[in-house]
């Protein structure tokens, strides 16, 4: 209980309060701590007053709630609030002249309370009746900010000393900036209560803190304060009362006025004060609230439509299912139950991604929820598997990690984990070793002169039947990549035949589609391509590159499952050079793609038209494609390798070369931005073609990209991503003959892949450098040397 | 007017206040009108109590109470149930003062005040039944009010004397003393009972005011005319009295009905 403020009412109410209060407050230990004190005091004071029994009664009932000070809560901020200025331009209360006016309080009290209540840092206004040497003399007029009194007719007079009137810089003297009559604001700077003298300062820092803002010196008679000019209207006509007063305010108007009050005298509208007990604001308990109750009121509401669900989804209603679900949501948003109900069913329909989203959210809000852990963890290791087939190998390693770190037992995710990283570091030794051996076979080529002579020529004619159909072809195969199925572009295809061997690697590039088809196709188109060279090369590839037994079956048996054993074969096979690999992992990515199977069909079934009107030699030998593929693609890099030395600039080899490139560098990719690889590739990169540190730069470039559209998640998006990206590359190398800045080209056909016809693309080769004789002998020996070491 | 089955009043200790039958069994006129009175205190608590878990503010739970006293001045509460009139006034109420309320809110806190720490309700027949109640009991109430559902409040008065109130006494005294909240506390209070209606805006205004500064002991100073006279001309030392005592009784009430 506050003592002081009880012993005020005491010396105002005398002795009966307190005997009421002995009476009322015996059981209230606070009043029993300060009742002996009080009664000293009552009996010092011995007011009697005659007051209303009833009053005293409720008082002294009262007490424990008027004298506890918890009660008290806006004393603290009332201090705060003195934005007199931007109030009162504002008005959004009335503001009134001070009561004593109407009051008609004596001159005397009024100047005694007015120095016993008027402190330092106060602001007064007044005019200038006087300037002396060392000052000047307000005649004080009103106060402004914080106190509000009535003072005009007391004949207060304050001094300004010299010193508290600010300098303006220039060594004038300060006062002679001031006339009398000039209205002056001033900050009380001290009161001598006995002398009855105050002075009053021009300087900012004289002003108590809350009024710091408000600006010193002399005024208009306009910036007079509100309340001074209606007081002087009301002392000037009797009829101006204050209720008058207050009803022509228009901020008596205002409609938020009372919010806006209670704010300034710091009252809580939110809790209450109240005298009565059953509305204390302790009594009233948080779960009573509107708001909560209508919290939990949704929860099960939600709950419900859930339950509805579940149970139209175990009878495999499950449009139904959803439908439930998502009301559920729509009545408590990230409800855990319907949010975990839901991913499941996503999961359920094979919206992978949409589940996980789901499944995260409800963890959000509540991560201790096994049922969504479990979930995401098992759709977190789904997800992986399906980023596998797509050789984000480390997206999908990531996710396993995420799958073992919310739950560390997962023996799938562990599984999957571990088979990921044997995968990756495969593929990374794979790698290494293949560029190992082009390294080597690069050193120590040299002889067949012959045979290479012969593959010139027909490159030769090949090149010129090509040169006819350059155009055409390049702008088909780049409409065939951007959309699988696009029935133009292969009807141009099936017209214009003797671009096989483009076609041939943008196949290969978008190998995801047609996985199966598009080995046959190759084939095929080989067999069109190569009829004359057919016997020497086919010698010459087989022994230079000895086909792994049964790879293409696998491939071709590839649904997503065992790509893990593939990576072993790879590593059995891995002499035969990172293309093979390359391939493999293309046709493992395409195994998973369910959306481009149609157009793989339909493409298959042209090609086998196609092929049967060939006529190819090789149509037999559907067991092996894989291996074929793998001789034309190592014959084309060889060919690449020789126009890249020379710099030739015929159309189709760059081509070559550049898909190689383009499949390493995907490879790259996809499967890390683990340094060394890096280092590797580009090292390679650099030995394979002359526009090598280009590639080294789009290489990166490409890594993030992928990376990018890795983010973006999403089968469909990630296809077309990398059929853009491929079309990029070969473009690129296209390109990178002509001019060097291929990572340039790269940035532009990825905003613009339709440019390509624009290209420098069939610049047929005309002769042939002197030195390319001695070149492909190297490259033959290499070949052969490399052929030798896997058996 | 649907039924406000669901719902029983705490007044059910006492017997249920909104049976007709047991009404009609009681004695004399007298017994009837305090009875009255009481069940009036008892609804006004549960509007006050509403009004705070559903953080309304102080003048729309005004304006709900007024309302419903000035409903019940006009028909008999033997005729309606006091608590579905008490939800559709806090209804109307915040429609009136520009803070809205939703109906499930009201029948969510309404239904734990009368069945306390139970589940929320159900979004069945019986919820919508409720709400169809609240909102044609509304309709009633219009149409009873004749649609004059705007008063003038002595919120608004009270905070612009207190400010001026304030002035005139020492900035220390009066930050030391918690004449603001008492006031506002007893203002709000006073809406317990049809006082509120019976007096006018400025006159409960003032008496709340005095008697917060009576509690206190805080001496204004004294002119040729008493503060009160300056704040409203047509007050008299009787008026304020009168509304003071109305006051204390329904403190005196809360001891008897709650």
């Amino acid at each position: 209980m506050d003592k002081d403020l009880l012993r005020q009412c005491l010396t105002h109410h005398g002795r009966s309060l307190l005997d009421k209060l002995k009476c009322e407050q015996t059981e209230n230990p606070d009043f029993q701590a300060v009742v002996t004190d009080l009664s000293k005091a009552t009996r010092e004071s011995g007011g009697e007053k005659l007051d209303n029994p009833l009053v005293e009664q409720f008082i002294a009932r009262k007490a424990d709630i008027l004298f506890c000070p918890a009660w008290r809560t806006a004393a603290a901020q009332e201090e705060k609030h003195a934005e007199e200025e931007e109030e009162e331009a504002a008005e959004p209360y009335a503001i009134m002249p001070p009561v004593e006016l109407f009051m008609e309080v004596s001159f005397e009290e009024r100047r005694t309370m007015l120095y016993r209540d008027l402190e330092r840092g106060d602001i007064v206004v007044g005019r200038i009746n006087n300037i002396r040497e060392y000052g000047f003399f307000l005649t004080l007029l009103c106060t402004a900010g914080g106190l509000k009194r009535d003072i005009e007719d007391l004949e207060l007079s304050a001094l300004c000393h010299v010193k508290e009137i600010p300098s303006t810089g220039n060594h004038d003297d300060p006062l002679s900036y001031y006339q009398i009559g000039d209205f002056i604001r001033a900050a009380v700077k001290d009161i001598d209560r006995y002398q009855e003298k105050i002075t009053v300062s021009l300087h900012q820092v004289s002003l108590s803190s809350n009024l710091e803002h408000i600006k010193l010196g002399v005024i208009p008679r306009e910036e007079l304060p509100i309340h001074y000019s209606r007081s002087v209207r009301a002392a000037a006509d009797s009829s101006e009362t204050y209720e008058c007063i207050l009803q022509s305010c228009h901020g008596y108007h205002n409609p938020s006025v009372v919010d806006y009050l209670l704010e300034k005298v710091g009252i809580s509208d939110e809790h209450p004060p109240s005298m009565m007990r059953g509305l204390q604001s302790k009594l009233f308990q948080e779960e009573d609230f509107a708001s909560v109750i209508r919290k939990k009121q949704s929860a099960s509401w939600a709950l419900k439509c859930v339950r509805a669900g579940v149970d139209h989804f175990k009878h495999g209603r499950h449009v139904e299912a959803m439908n439930e679900y998502n009301k559920a949501l729509d009545i408590d948003t990230n409800n855990v139950e319907a949010l975990v109900a839901r991913g499941a069913l996503y999961a359920n329909k094979g919206s992978i991604v949409k589940a996980i989203t789901d499944f995260e959210l409800a963890l959000e809000s509540c991560p201790d929820h096994r049922n969504a852990k479990k979930y995401l963890c098992q759709t977190l290791v789904e997800r992986g598997k399906q980023l596998e087939e797509q050789e984000k190998l480390v997206t999908a390693e990531g996710l396993y990690r995420r799958a073992l770190s919310l739950d560390d037992l997962n023996p799938e995710a562990k599984e999957a984990l571990h088979k990921i990283t044997d995968t990756i570091q495969k593929s990374i030794r794979l790698r290494e070793e293949a560029l190992a051996k082009e390294q080597v076979k690069a050193k120590s080529g040299q002889t067949s002169a012959e045979k290479l002579r012969k593959i010139l020529k027909e490159e030769k004619r090949m090149k010129k039947k090509r040169k006819r159909s350059a155009s055409s072809s390049s702008s088909s195969s780049n409409t065939s990549r951007n959309s699988s199925s696009s029935s133009s572009s292969s009807a141009s295809r099936r017209k214009s035949k003797k671009k096989k061997k483009k076609r041939r690697r943008s196949e290969r590039g978008s190998k995801r589609h047609r996985r199966i088809s598009s080995r046959e196709s190759r084939r095929s188109d080989e067999g069109k391509n190569g009829k004359n060279r057919k016997g020497k090369e086919e010698e010459e590839e087989v022994e230079w590159y000895p086909a792994p037994p049964n790879t293409s079956a696998t491939f071709l048996n590839q649904k997503g499952g065992p790509r893990f054993g593939d990576g072993e074969e790879g590593e059995e096979e891995e002499k035969d050079g990172e293309d093979r690999r390359i391939s493999q992992l293309y046709s493992l990515s395409a195994a998973s793609d369910d959306e481009e199977s149609d157009s793989s069909r339909r493409e298959r079934k042209r090609k086998d038209r196609e092929e049967s009107k060939a006529g190819r030699k090789k149509n037999s030998q559907s067991k092996s494609p894989g291996r074929e593929e793998r001789r034309s693609r190592s014959r084309e890099r060889r060919d690449s390798w020789k126009e890249d030395n020379r710099k030739d600039r015929r159309d189709s080899n760059p081509k070559r070369r550049s898909s190689l490139e383009g499949d390493r560098n995907r490879k790259v990719s996809c499967s890390s931005a683990d340094s060394e690889y890096s280092r590797r590739s580009s090292v390679k990169s650099e030995f394979l073609g002359n526009s090598g540190s280009a590639s080294k730069h789009s290489e990166s470039q490409r890594r993030r990209d992928s990376s990018r559209r890795d983010s973006l998640d999403g089968g469909r998006y990630e296809n077309r991503g990398k059929e853009g990206e491929e079309i990029k590359r070969e473009r690129d190398s296209v390109k990178g003959k002509a001019e060097v800045e291929s990572s340039r080209s790269v940035e532009r056909f990825a905003v613009n892949p339709a440019k390509k016809s624009s290209l420098p693309e069939g610049n047929p080769k005309k002769d042939l450098p002197t030195n390319l004789l001695d070149i492909f002998n190297q490259i033959a020996q290499f070949e052969k040397e490399k052929a030798g070491k896997p058996k | 007017m649907l039924s406000w089955r669901g719902f029983s009043g705490p007044g059910a200790v006492e017997g249920p206040v909104c049976l007709p039958g047991r009404r009609d069994s009681s004695g004399g006129a007298e017994s009837e009108q305090s009875r009255d009175i009481k069940t009036h205190f008892r609804v006004c608590r549960f509007i006050m109590e509403t009004g705070v878990k559903l953080c309304m503010r102080s003048v729309p739970v005004a304006t709900a109470c007024v309302l419903y006293h000035r409903f019940f001045e006009r028909v008999s509460l033997q005729d309606y149930e006091p608590y579905l009139v008490a939800m559709s006034c806090l209804y109307l109420a915040g429609k009136v003062e520009e803070q809205h309320i939703r109906t499930r809110d009201i029948i969510n806190v309404s239904h734990r005040y009368f069945n306390s720490s139970s589940a929320p309700l159900e979004c069945d027949k019986e919820f919508w039944d409720l709400r169809d109640s609240v909102v044609q009991c509304e309709l009633l109430i219009l149409r009873q009010l004749n649609f004059h559902v705007c008063f003038e409040h002595p919120h608004k008065y009270l905070l612009h004397y207190l400010l001026s109130v304030k002035s005139l006494v020492n900035r220390h005294a009066w930050s030391r003393t918690p004449v603001t909240e008492t006031s506002w506390a007893l203002l709000r209070d006073c809406y317990h009972g049809a006082m509120c209606i019976r007096h006018i805006p400025q006159h409960i205004a003032i008496a709340t005011l005095y008697l917060a500064l009576n509690s206190y002991g805080v001496e204004l100073p004294i002119g040729e005319k008493e503060w009160w006279k300056v704040l409203c001309e047509d007050v008299t030392k009787e008026d304020i009295d009168a509304v003071i005592s109305d006051l204390l009784q329904l403190y005196d009430m809360e001891a008897k009905c709650i």
